[in-house]
């Protein structure tokens, strides 16, 4: 039962519902969080510098491989199959930069500032999920000019460009999600650094990323099969060249949906964790 | 200079204790932190926490803070309790800790903005309030730089500023001018005598005696997790020798013979090296 105080120095802000903190809050951690990237634009060289240089080396070396028959068909043909894992790949490697800001702050003394003010305990997480979002999003636009100038065709144009953009971003934000727990739970900004890209290398090459799943190694098939990067990879074909759509679209939403409420719900309460 | 608290029905200020911490107890794995601590501060007072290094008095702060949790035993703030009512406490008390909370990528303004909008305070209130304190403190003119340009006195008093933003009834301090130089620490301390005299309940823990000394309304002493003196600097002097002892000394007479400071605390915060509580005693500065 909520005792009241006889006597209460009552705060001097309007209490709001909470669903209206929470969305308030989270904005303005969001905010923050693009405001720092505006201020150190170096910061947005990993993020949206790399994946452009990774595309173009990608399509360049393994395009001409697939010219001399080591990846089948013609390399027009393996490059409208590549770009898709690439723009995969590159989300999946960018997303667990949540995970390392979420840690940073977690690392520093700004978190207990926010632990000890009465704003909404999930807002930290959800705004960051919201500002890298945005990143997420401008990545994959980016990676989409270059890929359409190397010659990546997307049918129905600036809808499918724009369904493509927003299958990436949630893809990128479910890994984002687990990045972020994985981070609090290791606890230490260096080991997260080095531990953290692991599971994103593994996902993009353990999967259809590259190749068809029938044309990996034996072992990885399995793995390959029910891997989120596939269902995304096999998504983005789908909406570029044609195909079926609703069975890897309906097992990517599952994905993305099971990342951000399982390791979301665990990161919440672990950022929140009074020790 | 602008205003710095706007202290609201003060006349009930000692109604009802600012801290009330009844049996608690904290331990981290086999370190035992806190055991049964009691402690009352009253509403319009300034209370020292002092102790060694690994005393707790962090982990106190902390759970005062809502920061930890308590394993047994209750603590109050303004009569809400800060696990079961962790939002009420949360929005009546200011915490300024060992290490700057700030965002050091963005400028003190809108480092202030940020802290007082996530408190509640709408914009318009969150600018005027980040504008009074600035001024108050001193930073007007490096408001719009980014923080890692500034000092380490201009960041503790921004972090003051930060801990402000939303009027709190309580501010806790966790050692606020370690580290800082005598100017600085100077500038820090008349802002907090004016917070002071404007009746803003205050909780500091401080390595240099000479601050509790001469500020403390109440000085506690906490050692190995227990608090083993209470009262006015005078009476803790009394206690010790009486005439011409100095704080120092009535606190190194009352924790003699421990044999093992710093060495406890550990999973607390507690932070810092070697036995600074009886080497940091230099005179304040005036």
């Amino acid at each position: 039962m909520t005792t009241v105080p006889a006597h209460d120095p009552a705060p001097v802000h309007y209490p709001a519902p909470a669903h209206y903190r929470a969305a308030r809050d989270s904005a303005l951690i969001a905010g923050r969080n693009l405001r720092v990237l505006r201020k150190n634009p170096g910061r947005m060289i990993y993020p949206l510098v790399q994946p452009l240089v990774l595309l173009v080396m990608f399509v360049s070396v393994f395009g001409n491989l697939a010219i001399a028959g080591h990846a089948g068909g013609s390399s027009g043909t393996y490059r409208q199959f590549l770009i898709p894992g690439i723009i995969i790949e590159n989300a999946a490697l960018t997303a667990p930069t949540t995970g390392l800001a979420l840690l940073r702050d977690a690392s520093s003394g700004l978190a207990d500032r926010f632990r000890s003010l009465p704003m909404a305990r999930a807002a930290v997480l959800a705004g960051r999920l919201a500002s890298d979002a945005i990143v997420f999003a401008v990545q994959a636009v980016l990676l989409l000019a270059v890929a359409t100038l190397l010659g990546f065709h997307v049918r129905h144009d600036l809808a499918g460009l724009a369904a493509i953009t927003a299958v990436t971003t949630a893809f990128a934000a479910g890994v984002a999600v687990l990045s972020a727990w994985l981070a609090l739970l290791i606890n230490d900004p260096e080991t997260a650094e080095r531990v953290l890209f692991f599971p994103a290398i593994a996902l993009a090459f353990i999967s259809s990323a590259f190749a068809p799943v029938a044309d990996l190694a034996g072992w990885m098939q399995p793995v390959a099969r029910v891997n989120p990067v596939t269902a995304a990879a096999a998504v983005i074909r789908s909406v570029a060249s044609g195909g079926p759509l609703t069975a890897p679209l309906l097992e990517l939403g599952c994905w993305t949906a099971a990342l951000i409420l399982i390791p979301g719900t665990l990161a919440v309460r672990r950022w929140n964790a009074a020790r | 200079m602008g205003d710095l608290t706007a202290p609201r029905d003060a006349s009930q200020a000692a109604a009802v204790p600012a801290i009330q911490v009844s049996a608690v107890r904290k331990a981290f794995g086999q370190v035992t932190a806190l055991t049964d601590v009691d402690l009352t501060v009253s509403a319009g007072t300034l209370t020292a926490l002092l102790g060694p290094n690994g005393a707790g008095k962090t982990t106190l702060v902390r759970i005062i803070a809502t920061l930890a949790r308590p394993d047994a035993g209750q603590v109050r703030v303004f009569g809400y309790d800060v696990v079961r009512q962790a939002g009420q406490v949360r929005a009546r008390i200011g915490l300024t800790g060992q290490y700057a909370g700030l965002e050091e990528a963005l400028s003190g303004h809108d480092n202030l903005m940020l802290i007082g909008r996530l408190a509640g305070l709408s914009r318009g209130r969150a600018a005027s309030r980040a504008a009074e304190l600035t001024a108050a403190l001193g930073l007007t003119d490096a408001a719009e730089r980014m923080v890692r340009t500034y000092s380490g006195g201009m960041r503790r008093r921004l972090d003051l500023a930060a801990s402000l933003m939303h009027h709190p009834g309580l501010l806790v301090l966790d050692e606020p001018t370690t580290g800082l130089d005598p100017g600085s620490r100077r500038q820090l301390w008349a802002v907090l005598a004016r917070l002071r005299s404007a009746g803003t309940t205050m909780l500091l823990t401080t390595q240099y005696l000479e601050e509790a000394d001469r500020f403390a309304d109440i000085v506690h002493v906490l050692h190995h997790g227990k608090v083993i003196a209470s009262g006015t600097p005078g009476q803790l002097k009394s206690r010790a020798g009486g005439e011409g002892t100095s704080l120092d000394d009535a606190f190194l007479a009352l924790t003699r013979g421990s044999g093992d400071r710093g060495s406890g605390d550990r999973g607390s915060g507690d932070r810092g090296s070697g036995d600074k509580a009886s080497q940091n005693t230099g005179a304040v500065p005036s």
